[in-house]
């Protein structure tokens, strides 16, 4: 009896450090849910309808999740997003090729992150101003760049194209660069010597220092890392829509920490996976279609995902103690 | 580099923050294998000096000389390639993370897979099993949260992964301060086996008994300046006390140590 209860604790304990299993369990709820709503929500076009949805912001979040695993925000992201993306429709509005657009729209993104962590760290001001105020800063220059007109794509460029294109059966080649994303930093995460810095940085910055760490230069390659996910992200929408608008991206900020957040991912830093991150965005996306499968009006979901972030957070406490 | 010349020797080192002196010329001389007790009031500058030899600050003036040669430490990292680590009272360990994750952090084990390398899962698990057998903490995976283990096997590990790692000197700062009685026991004794091992050891602790119980020297700081500097038995646990605490003139213990080495010269 003893034996089977110590083995049986110890198999809860592992099953506890799974730090994904709160959102798993999420989704496989919401599709009991909203099968019974709509038995079409269990069907493979309803299923790429959600990944495609959850593309955009899924890549956003994995940035925002690899940067807050290492104890710092980026609310700047939809402005990168929207900066990067008009650069890119601007250059190849002007007849640029496609790598070299999309290499700008990149290195831009880049030089923001890189901003961002040397104002942060030199400046020793906490990254949720920063990024707040290079937030407002961005948009500021597109609204007032465009006067708040947006930037079409006017001419035919293929490789733009592809970038989001559909495959089959309502997939699109965007769901496939979220998964991918989604796996290669979860393996540099759980995998690599750098991903152990990372959670290290996160979770207790003077003892990683302590260890030789060198904090400084692992948030800086985060910050960067995170900021041309969302210029990435931001390029997958133009090649969707074939238009940006000065506006766009406003809500992504605070839906990509509600993703991560959702996955299990602490706002303290040191906790969560960039897994967890992926399935948090895909939840709201399964939220999304779920909602319009059930003929509720679409504006519902923000709530829903309301709802399912404070619950989150109080699974996230009870798990680690760290939300 | 004969076993003769010590292992560490601190020459004059000052340290400033801002207007406040922490350390005003303090030199200091830890033999290999020896156990130095580090001890003082608050803001005497134990922490600080420390946290120079390790490489966490780095001094305004004054010499370090490790194993003969004169040391810069730019970084703990520089400190720790050469074999001195430090172990801090709360901060030796990252929680949220393995206990395997942190005996191997920033020196993991990888291995490659074509340009990539991988940490080396298994190997550092087997290794974590090993090392917690050692130094006796059993039934505990190497999965497990750090944060989910006591405050002697934090501390236990810490110390067992300076050793692993090769250390020739490692500090303890405050390494009982927030165990039970039995814990604390247990981790002096860990303390007196590096010992047996060659290892030296400042240890920092305000705990006068433990430092006693384990050191070979006593070493007092005050107000940044070393006020005393003797072989353990040179006083009791309350004379230094005392000292610390201003009520008995150091130099009255200290002139001990002077007429005890005229006598056999």
């Amino acid at each position: 009896m003893v034996l089977s209860f110590e083995s049986l604790s110890s198999r809860l304990s592992s099953l506890r450090r799974i730090r994904e299993l709160g959102v798993f369990i999420s989704i496989v709820a919401m599709a009991i849910v909203f099968s019974a709503l709509n038995p079409k929500f269990v069907s493979a076009p309803s299923f790429a309808a959600m990944l495609s949805m959850a593309a955009e912001l899924g890549i956003v979040a994995i940035g925002v999740a690899f940067l807050m695993i290492a104890g710092e925000f980026d609310l700047s992201v939809g402005s990168v997003y929207a900066a990067s993306s008009m650069l890119a429709a601007w250059l190849i509005n002007m007849g640029m090729p496609f790598a070299v657009a999309f290499l700008a729209a990149l290195g831009l993104a880049a030089c923001i992150g890189y901003a961002n962590a040397v104002i942060t760290i030199k400046g020793g001001i906490p990254s949720f101003i920063t990024t707040l105020g290079m937030m407002w800063f961005i948009r500021g220059i597109l609204l007032a760049v465009t006067g708040g007109f947006p930037v079409v794509v006017q001419r035919s460029c293929p490789a733009l194209s592809f970038l989001a294109a559909p495959i089959a059966g309502g997939f699109r080649i965007s769901g496939i660069w979220f998964v991918i994303l989604a796996i290669l930093f979860q393996i540099a995460l759980m995998n690599t010597a750098y991903g152990n810095w990372v959670q290290a940085v996160g979770g207790a910055p003077e003892t990683a220092r302590a260890l030789g760490i060198d904090v400084a230069r692992v948030k800086t390659i985060n910050f960067i890392l995170c900021s041309i996910m969302a210029a990435f992200s931001g390029l997958i929408a133009l090649s969707h829509f074939q238009v940006v608008e000065p506006v766009a991206g406003q809500s992504l900020p605070l839906e990509a920490i509600a993703a991560a957040v959702i996955g299990g991912c602490s706002l303290m830093g040191g906790v969560g996976t960039i897994a967890g991150a992926a399935l948090g965005a895909f939840l709201v996306g399964e939220i999304r279609v779920g909602l319009i499968l059930a003929g509720a009006p679409a504006y519902w979901y923000i709530g829903f995902v309301g709802i399912l972030l404070i619950v989150a957070g109080i699974i996230n406490l009870r798990l680690t103690k760290r939300v | 580099m004969s076993s003769g010349t010590p292992l560490l020797q601190l020459i004059n080192i000052v340290k400033r923050f801002g207007a406040v002196v922490a350390l005003k010329g303090v030199s200091l001389t830890v033999n290999r294998g020896e156990v130095v007790g580090l001890v003082g009031d608050n803001g005497a500058g134990k922490s600080t000096l420390a946290k120079i030899i390790v490489g966490y600050h780095q001094p305004d003036s004054g010499k370090i000389i490790f194993e003969g040669r004169e040391v810069r430490f730019r970084s703990p990292a520089d400190a720790r390639r050469m074999g001195i680590e430090i172990v801090y009272q709360d901060m030796a360990l990252v929680p949220y993370m393995s206990v395997y994750r942190n005996l191997f952090l920033n020196r993991e084990i990888v291995k490659k897979f074509g340009p990539f390398t991988f940490l080396d899962k298994k190997k550092m698990k087997e290794l974590t099993r090993q090392l917690l057998a050692d130094i006796g903490i059993k039934h505990r995976d190497p999965d497990v949260e750090v944060g989910k283990l006591s405050g002697g096997e934090r501390q236990s590990i810490a110390i067992a992964r300076a050793v692993h790692f090769g250390a020739k000197l490692v500090i303890l700062d405050e390494p009982t301060s927030a165990l039970s009685i039995r814990e604390s026991e247990r981790v002096l004794e860990y303390v007196k086996q590096l010992k047996s091992k060659g290892i030296s050891v400042i240890m920092i602790s305000h705990n006068i008994y433990h430092v006693y119980s384990v050191a070979d020297r006593i070493v007092v700081l005050d107000r940044g300046v070393k006020i005393l500097d003797v072989p353990r038995d040179t006083a009791t646990p309350e004379e230094i006390i005392d000292v610390i605490a201003h009520r008995l003139d150091p130099k009255k213990i200290q002139e001990r140590v002077s007429r005890a080495e005229r006598v056999p010269a």
